[in-house]
């Protein structure tokens, strides 16, 4: 295995996205560990090594002296072929031996056109790609992140699913494991007894029946004790949460190359489209005390010249500018910086923009994603032009000259006028740079104007509604390429056929697996990766699968309808969503729960019981 | 205060590249709190160089690297918290405060390689030898370089027989062979091993080199005093 190795290693790109041996990566000894666990993120190392529930579950699994948590990754092209050329089957980095020699094989489900990755690694590993195909000495196959919330699409393939926050439930389902194998295990025995665990779905113990017009007429257990509706898992108090005090450093430059802490959970906003913002509810905050200390522990540990505040949107954090000061009295002597992600237009604090720039000045990013006021009423993102213009009024005073701008097209009741206004706001920004005095426009200008495609996802206020066709995408993007004539600002937009595929992975139902199997089959990889996507494939695909694509993408639902997720618990109530919903048709704005609770049906919720 | 290093790259580590090994340095002298200057500027950055690069799969048993610091520290302090951080197949074998202040790439002028290569038929030893040394006889070796330049192609020959200043056969393995050979390197010339592998796989036709069972390690570099060879740290 170490000689056919190192042969494929000398003739592949990148090698050392297969070595391992990283700065605080943990090598144990495999034939003293009770239970085994492969941890998969299905894309290229450098994208999976910058995720941050990889580090937490990876330090969590191995806190414990008896278990063993190993990273695996989807091979790049050339990897797989040698791969496959040499037989050599998949291994992990750590010990560098089969995936399938493990007990379990964890996926993330981080977005739906890894799909096509996940069966191929399962067929790299020579595990068998059904679920029911595996025998007791195949690896458990699990999922589980924000897209295994619809897990249907890939039921027929994943043993059982986490639903909600993994450190919270792993190591019960290990404990379970291990006493099942010090008892003599049997798959079956186990996946009934793992499916009594809060939060854990199976699959092959549910049918779902369908009506004569598609959609799903009955969704029922087929064996006693499992429960009906699943709950998602969620951790209470983040303070006393496990938090990795060490992150794998790794050798190649990676997505985000730098040390990374998580300052809360959940998003209070409600913005319509988004799926994080119901499905990581409720908020919870870490303290800044705890912070400070994670942040020194981390730098010591890994050598990183900066840290990056991670959640859905950095700038609500409560404490922000005690936290950033802190942080930036305490690591300025050491050159280390501090990085805000996820800004919003309309909370970024003069003072702490003040603070970070006192080390480094890179390009700003904001996202109003709707041209128009009325539109960002009817996705609910609480932005106003003033917001914007103020916050980059601002940026520009104080030197920054490249500003990048994120839109949606396609969201439910746009018209042409709201995609024009992407234009007519990129123009105002373009004047407000031009528009001041000589000496204080420092720098070339340079505007960036990013336009997604909208996928409707599930437990959002807009799962019922149906996407915009590709032409329909595409006229919209040619009407702002075509109004835009500045070079100084440039447009760019998603392909509209990948945003196509996955709206139907997105709200897809058990049948949609077969359209993912095909698409495997044909020689879909790395469908996220604009230069390996093939829609013709998919389009193959589906049409042998016998999947209609426009019932899943562009249908309307209607509110009776049994959706293929409903069976799931996400805490945030389906009323809730479509009360959302009727008010987005009426443009009628919801503010931000803290400033009140607006009723979306989480339990035991902060906001709750400190402003009703 | 120039502090001059040597260290290894070895087994699976020998596929992380130049930029690689020098975030690496980095962010270790970042957790051993060695006291490295930093350039001025917007974007400082600590100082610190590599002499003469290995490409990308080559292990080498002695690098160079000097280090400009803030302030004189004990070295055997320096190797034993470098040590604890950098994984085990990179690790300082050595320092000192060197006397010559020029900067080590400029001092270097000679690489010292071992190359073992794997046959695809058996060949008497003897005929193989005979076979490159009369290659080696030759007074031109010509190879192409293809550069890219804003897009554009451009090809140049370089006669790379004066940069290979010894080779010698020292041992026969099952079905290959293995050569010592020395390399110029630096602004004197620079032979890379691979334009050396492909130069010799395109001229002797008569044994077959098996592209895939070639193996090349750096033993070390030399500075050139006169007829003497001397390590830069011995």
């Amino acid at each position: 295995m170490m000689k056919k190795l190192d042969k494929v290693l000398s003739q592949v790109l990148k090698p050392a996205r297969y070595i391992g041996m990283e700065q605080n990566s943990i090598v144990k000894d495999l034939d003293k560990a009770s239970v085994k666990f492969a941890f998969c993120f299905p894309d290229v190392y450098e994208v999976g090594m910058s995720h941050l529930g990889l580090h937490i579950l990876y330090n969590l699994i191995n806190e414990r002296e008896d278990y063993v948590c190993e990273r695996v990754f989807s091979p790049w092209v050339d990897m797989e072929e040698k791969m496959r050329e040499e037989k050599l089957p998949l291994f992990t980095l750590e010990n560098k031996v089969p995936v399938k020699d493990f007990d379990f094989l964890g996926f993330t489900f981080q977005y739906e056109m890894s799909y096509t990755n996940i069966l191929n690694i399962l067929d790299l590993a020579g595990i068998p790609l059904y679920s029911k195909e595996r025998t007791d000495t195949d690896p458990l196959v699990i999922g589980g992140g924000p897209c295994a919330y619809n897990p249907e699409p890939m039921a027929d393939f994943i043993d059982f699913f986490v639903i909600g926050e993994g450190e919270e439930v792993v190591l019960e389902i290990l404990d379970l494991y291990k006493k099942h194998k010090d008892q003599g295990f049997n798959r079956e025995d186990f996946l009934l007894d793992v499916a009594k665990i809060k939060g854990i779905y199976v699959p092959r113990f549910y049918k779902t029946s369908y009506k004569e017009d598609g959609t799903i007429k009955e969704m029922e257990a087929i064996v006693a004790d499992v429960p009906e509706k699943i709950e998602k898992r969620m951790v209470k108090d983040l303070d006393q949460m496990f938090a990795p005090e060490k992150m794998i450093v790794p050798y190649i430059e990676t997505v985000h190359d730098r040390a990374v802490m998580e300052i809360f959970r959940g998003c209070t906003h409600g913005c319509r489209f988004c799926q994080a913002g119901m499905i990581y509810r409720p908020i919870r905050e870490r303290s800044p005390e705890r912070l400070i200390d994670l942040a020194t522990k981390l730098i010591e540990s890994t050598g990183y010249e900066n840290v990056s505040l991670s959640s859905l949107s950095s700038c609500d954090y409560t404490q922000l500018e005690f936290l950033v000061s802190s942080l930036m009295e305490k690591f300025e002597k050491d050159k280390t910086g501090v990085s805000l992600p996820s800004l919003r237009v309309d909370s970024v604090s003069i003072d702490i923009l003040k603070e970070i720039e006192r080390v480094r000045k890179t390009g700003l990013t904001f996202a109003p994603e709707a041209g128009s006021q009325r539109l960002r009423n009817v996705i609910n993102k609480g932005v106003s032009e003033e917001d914007l213009t103020t916050a980059v009024s601002y940026a520009f005073k104080e030197g920054w000259s490249r500003i990048k701008l994120y839109f949606m097209i396609g969201l439910p009741t746009e018209t042409d006028e709201d995609v024009l206004g992407i234009k007519d706001l990129a123009y105002k920004v373009k004047d407000l740079f031009f528009n001041r005095p000589r000496e204080e426009k420092k720098g070339s200008f340079k505007l960036t104007v990013s336009a997604s495609c909208f996928i409707p996802k599930p437990f959002t206020p807009f799962q019922w509604v149906g996407q915009n066709s590709i032409e329909e995408f595409k006229r919209k993007a040619y009407l702002i390429n075509d109004n835009i004539r500045d070079r100084r600002i440039s447009f760019n937009y998603h392909s509209p056929e990948v945003s196509y595929i996955e709206a139907i992975i997105s709200r897809g139902d058990r049948r949609v697996g077969q359209a993912i199997y095909k698409a495997w089959q044909l020689g879909c990889r790395f469908d996220g990766w604009s230069e390996h996507f093939d829609f013709d494939k998919w389009l193959q695909a589906l049409d042998e699968a016998n999947i209609d694509g426009d019932f899943y993408a562009l249908r309307n639902r209607s509110f009776e309808e049994i959706l293929p997720w409903d069976f799931i618990d996400p805490g945030v109530s389906k009323k809730y969503l479509f009360r959302e919903f009727k008010k987005s048709l009426k443009e009628i704005v919801t503010r931000d729960c803290r400033l009140g609770c607006t009723a979306c049906g989480i339990k035991d919720c902060a906001m709750r019981g400190v402003f009703n | 205060m120039k502090l001059r290093v040597k260290f290894n790259k070895k087994n699976y580590l020998k596929y992380i590249s130049h930029l690689d090994l020098i975030r690496l340095f980095q962010r270790s002298f970042n957790r051993a709190q060695i006291p490295v200057k930093y350039s001025e500027g917007f974007n400082p950055q600590p100082r610190f160089s590599i002499a003469h690069p290995l490409s990308l799969g080559i292990e080498s048993c002695e690098e160079y690297m000097d280090i400009e610091l803030e302030e004189k520290i004990d070295p055997l302090d320096f190797m034993e918290s470098m040590n604890q951080i950098l994984p085990k197949d990179i690790q300082i074998l050595d320092c000192i405060y060197p006397k010559d202040k020029r900067p080590i790439a400029a001092i270097i002028s000679l690489a010292h390689y071992e190359i073992s290569f794997g046959l695809v038929e058996d060949m008497d030893m003897d005929e193989v030898k005979g076979q490159i040394d009369r290659w080696l006889e030759k007074e031109k070796i010509i190879i192409t370089r293809i550069r890219k330049r804003r897009g554009r192609q451009i090809k140049r020959e370089q006669n790379i027989r004066p940069l290979i200043k010894k080779l010698a056969f020292t041992n026969n393995k099952e079905n290959g062979f293995t050569i010592e050979t020395l390399f110029k390197v630096g602004d004197g010339g620079n032979l890379r091993p691979d334009d050396f592998i492909d130069a010799l796989i395109r001229d002797n036709s008569n044994f077959k080199i098996d592209k895939e069972d070639i193996q090349v390690k750096r033993l070390g570099l030399y500075i050139e005093k006169g007829k003497r060879l001397e390590k830069p740290i011995w």
